[in-house]
């Protein structure tokens, strides 16, 4: 199929698709919601109280204080992708929710950027919640914060993007465990959130660049402690231009597979 | 949209007049003998053939995938109000078909209008009048029930006090009401297939699409099934159904297409397919070599035609008495004979053959 076909999309039948996702999620948000954040919080707790207790400070902050902010980034990351891999998966595969909607005047186009509104809406709802939490052990130092979440959104957007990249090429569920060892948990370990990247060897650091994670840990930080410099424009028009230039991609991708 | 559903073709199409109009039935292509004698008996397009809108006009309709030709240049029309099915064995290219109609899976070539309306311009106008039941379910085991329904008619943007209306209407209708709140994990195979059916009646659509409607049903279940989409006919909704059941199509469709090997073979009332291919009745002999050649010898002139398979010899014929006869005269000893009605199941047989095509 001619990969330059024009898409057809409707915002209103991606929004009917988007609101699909918000019905089944009342059923499991408590339990979800809960579960998914479990693991920054332990992380916050472990680190930021244990190793926190022997590192003195990282660029002038308590180390709880320098990884609190880049938990936030990190659990906008963990539900975006994986809404975009796991549950995305199944519904195409198990659940066969997309061959639903299809029969009906929704196309693909319309279902993935659909998807794409959910999963920045499930980040931006865990980037709120790991700001509230952040924010009561008092680590929030600056009115900034309130622009957490619309990264939060911008966030979920890029990892929806590339968790749906990966789930077109996926054959079996089994292989989504790849895209979290080979990718997310490198990425969480190596772009600055619980250390500066400058600690790592200058090829580390230049490949850390190219890392979403970093770019979101580096606008979500300042804001939350209340240090903003222009280097945020950097980072922001990094993350800015990989939506411009990505999104199409799964979208061709999921059409492709899809559509046959 | 004229339709004239009072004098609707039903069951019991047999005893039927033969209605004689004077108004010709338009049919676009030559080879339509029986659909014109379907369109006269059952007036469908009566009331301005010359621009009655048919649900479906197929023409030289290809499908190719990769290396397979799984449609190989078909053409078809639906009329209004009529339930048509496609026959045929696994890899017919029935469900191909169905998926093209339903807008979901684009042609190859060929042509294929939907209401009036390109399969591959107006997907969404067409998929907004389409219901469809797939063969497998696709229900949303994420949501109850009721849920089914309500965000389902959402993509047809039907606002949510018609659709709460709606789905109540459909549960009752299909016998659903007390699983309203129950998990899809919670229903039988019946009580989903006819969830199914409800869900692809919510945005009431003026064609809906079943693909094997029944298959993995116990009889009750494909019984009761089968009761519904009878009154969704009543009712004027126009059907395509597939299904290898010939007492399915038999039961259900008032014209049938068989397909086999990515073509149409024949086409017709099931009635006409019978008397044309087969005859009244069936002769079910079982007899060896070389008595089956005596049989035929003298019994062929009575019938339309023959078919064995391994010790099975079939005769197809309007007096299977009268040969059977003949052979107990002759002497011949047979382990087995039956003479029954003919049905739809001989005619597929005949016409897509007896041995397994997988």
């Amino acid at each position: 199929m001619n990969p330059f076909k024009p898409f057809s999309f409707s915002p209103k039948q991606a929004f009917r698709v988007w609101q699909r996702e918000v019905s089944v999620y009342k059923y499991v948000y408590k339990s979800t919601i809960i579960s998914n954040l479990m693991d920054p919080l332990i992380y916050l707790v472990a680190l930021g109280f244990g190793l926190g207790a022997y590192v003195s400070s990282i660029h002038g902050l308590p180390y709880i204080q320098f990884i609190a902010p880049g938990l936030i980034a990190s659990s906008v990351m963990n539900a975006a992708s994986y809404e975009t891999t796991i549950n995305t998966f199944v519904r195409i595969h198990f659940d066969r929710v997309y061959e639903a909607m299809m029969a009906t005047p929704v196309t693909v186009e319309d279902i993935v950027v659909g998807e794409i509104m959910w999963a920045m809406t499930r980040s931006t709802i865990y980037s709120i919640v790991m700001l509230g939490v952040v924010t009561a052990l008092g680590l929030t130092h600056s009115w900034y914060a309130v622009f957490v979440p619309l990264i939060g959104a911008m966030g979920g957007m890029m990892f929806a993007v590339l968790g749906l990249t990966y789930t077109s090429f996926l054959k079996s569920i089994d292989q989504s465990n790849f895209y979290f060892t080979l990718f997310i948990t490198p990425l969480f370990l190596f772009s600055g959130v619980f250390y500066p990247i400058d600690a790592l060897p200058e090829i580390v650091k230049t490949i850390a660049f190219l890392s979403p994670l970093y770019h979101l840990v580096e606008i979500i930080r300042p804001l939350v402690i209340g240090n903003i410099g222009y280097g945020i424009i950097v980072h922001l028009a990094w993350v800015i231009a990989f939506i411009l230039i990505f999104t199409a991609v799964p979208v061709n991708l999921l059409r492709k597979k899809l559509v046959k | 949209m004229p339709r004239s559903f009072d004098i609707h073709p039903s069951k019991n199409r047999v005893t039927q007049n033969l209605e004689i109009q004077d108004q010709p039935c338009v049919q676009a292509d030559s080879n339509s003998d029986s659909r014109q004698i379907s369109c006269l008996r059952y007036g469908i397009g009566r009331a301005n053939p010359l621009t009655a809108e048919h649900p479906v006009v197929a023409r030289n309709l290809r499908k190719t995938f990769e290396t397979i030709e799984a449609v190989r240049g078909i053409d078809f029309d639906v009329l209004p109000g009529e339930c048509f099915g496609f026959l045929g064995p696994n890899g017919a290219g029935k469900t191909t078909t169905m998926r093209m109609i339903g807008c979901v899976s684009p042609l190859t070539s060929g042509s294929l209008n939907v209401f009036g309306l390109d399969t591959s311009k107006s997907m969404r106008e067409i998929k907004q009048r389409l219901g469809v039941v797939p063969q497998e379910t696709n229900l949303d085991e994420e949501l109850p029930v009721e849920e089914n329904l309500t965000v389902y008619a959402r993509f047809f943007n039907i606002p949510s006090n018609v659709a709460v209306a709606r789905a109540k209407e459909q549960l009752s209708f299909m016998e659903l009401t007390e699983k309203r709140t129950a998990k899809v994990s919670e229903l039988s195979g019946g009580m989903r297939r006819r969830l199914l059916i409800s869900r692809a009646m919510m945005n009431e659509p003026d064609l809906l699409i079943l693909d094997e409607p029944t298959t993995g049903l116990d009889p009750q279940a494909r019984h009761l099934v089968w009761d519904k989409l009878f009154e969704l006919k009543k009712r004027g909704v126009t059907q395509i159904v597939t299904t290898h059941y010939m007492d399915e199509a038999q039961e259900l469709c008032d014209r049938v297409a068989i397909m086999d090997q990515g073509r149409i073979i024949d086409e017709g009332t099931p009635q006409d397919l019978i008397q044309k291919h087969i005859g009244r009745e069936v002769l079910e002999v079982r007899v060896s070599e070389p008595m089956r050649s005596q049989i035929l010898a003298f019994s062929l002139s009575m019938a339309k035609g023959h078919d064995s398979f391994r010790d099975l010899l079939v005769l197809y014929t309007d007096e299977a008495e009268r040969v059977l006869e003949k052979i107990k005269g002759s002497g011949i000893n047979t382990d087995y004979t039956l003479v029954r009605r003919s049905s739809l199941e001989d005619v597929f047989l005949k016409l897509t053959g007896r041995r397994l095509t997988e």
